[in-house]
């Protein structure tokens, strides 16, 4: 034990002498976790006492929630513990050392488990709390149902964390643990996708209409049916239902479950790694690493009309980007985030509604521009906000080289500008033309996206550049730092503003049109002016990000280089 | 000529600051020997032919005085050495040449072009290698170095041929059209030599030049710089490995604390520290205990007696 408390001193050490640093960083962490906290509690506990509120149904609804939640939990941890134990047992930078240590390999394996387990598991159980605290509230449980709950969501984290560890083990002596990751990643997203789709397809739009609340009552039918028997998602809803109801047999049954499944499954890992993780480690030190044909031409013509340097860098961006699964598989992600978009705006009953159509159809072109712009921020936050974390230890290249950081960014912007300009103009024109906008709607929602773009792109950028991670393994992770953070925040206030400043003059405008009636000059002054203002801080944005990213590059890169 | 005004008078005419000379009359005797040639009497010491020059160089990282005034000068065609402890000082150094990082105080000049000034155009005579060879791992070696041509103007109509005599050169030309991530540490270490030298640079910079390669590759890199110093390229290399600069420089400095406390050829340096025997491990390791046993190093214009 005392081998395995060691093992694991660096990284507490580390942690430890990380404390004193970023305290504004960890500030602003905090205060944003407790507000996303306190906003959870509050939905759940809103949430929960409608339920309560309908007769017969509320209890139904109420536990197939918790059900639900409690299978999604579980099959997160299982899935974010796959990548994280596959980091620290087989791919950190630390484990040539460790490995050289006299220490048994299962020693070592429990060690790197533990810290695999708390880093994949502690952000999901804080954030599972509010949900689960609101259920004792509602259900009026006593203090033990709090210590339980804990208790319940430590051991179905240490059974999900364990099940990944063993699986990606037994995984290691198949396949190198470099691809290992990008097919975990690919089939990650490859699943969400199915799930996203399959759940625009069953089009839950259809609820709120009358005519389909006979489906719906049979559907609730099937939600009563119960779940696998043999899942510890299930003990533990089984376990937090007993607690609810005072069912203390059964609650202590699946607390038992719990507990002896998780107990026997460390044993259990333990005895497999003693048998293999030493293999697997020397098999993830001895793979061959893939090997692809490619071959060097003159830069293609379409990019003659850029200086060289320039056409340097596209080039380097586009292969780099293509050839690492981790980055282009995110493409699918892209896709399926397209066509759920323009699917949604497909299945609108804009006919049915109440409201006048055109009134209607002109309302949400103008609310989408905003959502398209939200899209833009997702997307730019996941590529074009780690373009510089992305150049990573080998950023010496860049800083040597005959190219100032200035215009490095500047490539590397407009590298991410035309295709997210091509992408945001794309999704405004194809939704704006399934909505049969009229055309000062469409050419105010293009001129709009022609301005937002550059602005969202330059934050993210400049962004990118100030708060860079050059050491970061995953890129997608960048944008979960503080300055991701930041750029969301950002990002969504600039989106925002130019909304707020255009939504009076818009609906004048639209207005107008609608009872023919003519606008007065005083209007057209205020008009005028929102719209100018508009397109100022979109102005000011790109400069102001593109010159701040670029005067803390300069700064850090001295500091990293 | 007392030794303090020897001393001014080099460091007024911009030469090196911390030159310690032990004993006067030796260094007089050793004036008139011809294998004594001090790096500031040479006749290639013109302005037009210092291609290297750093004027008060300082550096600080919090309260640590990395790198302290320092003042240095490497003509054209020389392959100088820089040599010291570990912490010493020789990384930043060598980051502050190749403008990587930015000194607090002082200039470097490259070519009589100031890098904080004029960084493209300085960086645009340089060649870097650094200790570490962290590359675009999803590109293939002649891809690299198509790209490092295009960021350094090298025209189109020439690269192929050139890309693939460097390939050869470093024998990468059977790896060419391979993934760098295939590479092994010395295979990147030696691309990354190879991008260096594509442009034509007039100066290189080199940050542990022989780290990751076997000794055939060690054997191929020495007489490659040699070739080019014979040329006129102009190297500052820093190592650990003394018996490299030994074989290989023309000039040494050795830097402690962030302060160069010996410079000039190892016969030089063997008289600064009072070795008439021995090779530069000795010379090394005298120069830089009595430099650390010693309660306080040489300001500017300050000579030890």
């Amino acid at each position: 034990m005392n081998e395995i408390l060691t093992l694991m001193t660096p990284r507490l050490l580390s942690f430890k002498n990380k404390k004193g640093d970023n305290l504004s960083r960890l500030f602003v962490f905090g205060v944003i976790g407790v507000i996303f906290w306190g906003g959870l509690f509050a939905v759940s506990l809103r949430l929960l006492s409608y339920f309560q509120s309908i007769e017969e149904l509320g209890n139904i609804l109420a536990w197939k929630l918790l059900s639900m939640m409690l299978v999604i939990y579980f099959s997160l941890l299982v899935f974010s513990s796959i990548l994280t134990a596959l980091s620290k047992l087989f791919l950190s930078k630390d484990l040539l050392l460790v490995h050289t240590m006299p220490v048994s390999s299962y020693k070592i394996f429990c060690a790197r488990w533990i810290e695999s387990a708390v880093d994949s598991s502690w952000t999901i159980i804080i954030f599972t709390l509010p949900v689960l605290i609101s259920y004792g509230i509602i259900y009026s449980a006593g203090p033990f149902f709090y210590a339980m709950i804990i208790m319940v969501l430590i051991l179905l984290s240490l059974i999900a964390s364990i099940i990944s560890a063993v699986l990606v083990m037994v995984t290691v002596i198949i396949i190198p643990p470099g691809r290992i990751k990008s097919i975990f990643v690919f089939l990650g997203l490859l699943l969400f996708l199915l799930l996203y789709l399959a759940f625009r397809v069953i089009r839950p739009e259809r609820l709120v209409d009358p005519e389909a609340f006979g489906n719906f009552l049979s559907y609730l039918k099937v939600l009563e049916t119960p779940s696998a028997p043999y899942l510890p998602s299930t003990w533990a809803f089984d376990a937090i239902q007993a607690s609810l109801t005072n069912v203390s047999p059964t609650l202590f049954l699946n607390l038992f479950l719990l507990a002896a499944c998780a107990g026997a499954m460390v044993f259990i890992s333990l005895i497999i790694a003693d048998a293999i993780y030493m293999k697997g480690v020397s098999k993830s030190q001895t793979a061959r690493k893939t090997l692809r044909k490619a071959k060097v031409t003159k830069n293609p013509r379409i990019l003659s009309f850029l200086p060289t340097h320039v056409q340097a860098y596209v080039i380097k961006e586009i292969k780099t980007f293509f050839r690492d699964p981790t980055q282009w598989s995110q493409i699918f992600l892209i896709l399926a985030l397209i066509i759920i978009y323009i699917y949604n705006f497909k299945v609108l009953p804009l006919e049915r509604a109440p409201i006048k159509t055109v009134y209607l159809q002109n309302i949400l072109a103008f609310l989408n521009i905003g959502l398209a712009s939200f899209v833009l921020t997702a997307v730019t936050g996941r590529f074009a906000y780690p373009a510089v974390s992305l150049e990573g230890e080998a950023f010496w290249i860049v800083s040597s080289s005959p190219i100032r950081l200035k215009t490095f960014l500047w490539i590397k912007y407009f590298i991410y500008f035309v295709p997210l300009l091509v992408l945001t103009e794309g999704l405004i024109i194809a939704t704006n033309i399934l909505l049969a906008v009229s055309p000062f709607m469409m050419w105010l929602s293009i001129i709009t996206i022609l301005f937002i773009v550059p602005s969202v792109v330059a934050l993210g950028i400049g962004l990118g550049a100030a708060y860079p991670d050059f050491n970061a393994e995953n890129a997608a992770q960048a944008i979960t730092s503080f300055g991701g953070l930041i750029f969301m925040m950002l990002a969504a206030v600039y989106i925002t503003a130019v909304i707020v400043l255009e939504a009076g003059p818009v609906y004048r405008i639209f207005m107008s049109g609608i009872y023919d009636q003519s606008i007065p000059v005083s209007w057209w002054v205020w008009i005028i002016g929102s719209f100018s203002l508009a397109a100022l801080i979109s102005i000011f944005t790109v400069i102001f990000s593109m010159k701040y990213g670029a005067r803390h590059l300069t700064k850090s890169s001295h500091r990293i280089t | 000529m007392p030794i303090n005004e020897h001393f001014e008078e080099n460091f007024n005419a911009g030469l090196s600051s911390a030159i310690v000379f032990k004993q006067p009359d030796k260094l007089n005797d050793c004036r008139s020997s011809p294998k004594f040639k001090p790096i500031y009497f040479e006749d290639n010491n013109s302005p037009e032919n210092i291609m290297i020059e750093t004027k008060n160089l300082t550096k600080r990282y919090g309260s640590l005085l990395a790198v302290d005034r320092l003042n240095l000068f490497v003509p054209k065609g020389t392959i100088f050495g820089f040599i010291g402890p570990n912490g010493a000082g020789k990384t930043t150094t060598i980051k502050m040449l190749a403008g990587l990082i930015e000194p607090d105080s002082g200039t470097v000049l490259l070519r009589d072009m100031d890098i904080s000034r004029e960084p493209e155009k300085a960086k645009q005579q340089i060649g870097f290698i650094p200790d570490r060879p962290y590359l675009y791992e999803k590109l293939t070696g002649l891809e690299f170095l198509k790209f490092t041509a295009d960021l350094y103007g090298v025209k189109e109509s020439v690269f192929l041929d050139k890309a693939e005599n460097m390939l050869e050169k470093f024998s990468l030309i059977d790896w060419k059209n391979e993934l760098i991530e295939a590479y092994s540490h010395g295979m990147k270490q030696r691309l990354i030599m190879a991008a260096a030298i594509l442009h034509d640079p007039k100066i290189i910079i080199v940050d542990e030049p022989m780290i990751g390669l076997d000794p055939a590759g060690i054997k191929m890199v020495k007489h490659m710089f040699r070739e080019l110093a014979d040329s006129g390229v102009t190297f500052f290399i820093s190592t650990h490995t003394l018996s490299i600069a030994q074989d290989l420089c023309d000039k040494i400095g050795i830097i402690q604390k962030g302060k160069l406390i010996a410079i000039g050829t190892l016969d030089d340096l063997k008289i600064q520290a009072q070795a008439s025997s021995g090779d530069l491990e000795d010379v090394f390791l005298k120069l830089t205990r009595e430099e650390s046993l010693s309660p306080g190093y040489p300001d500017i214009g300050g000579v030890s007696p």
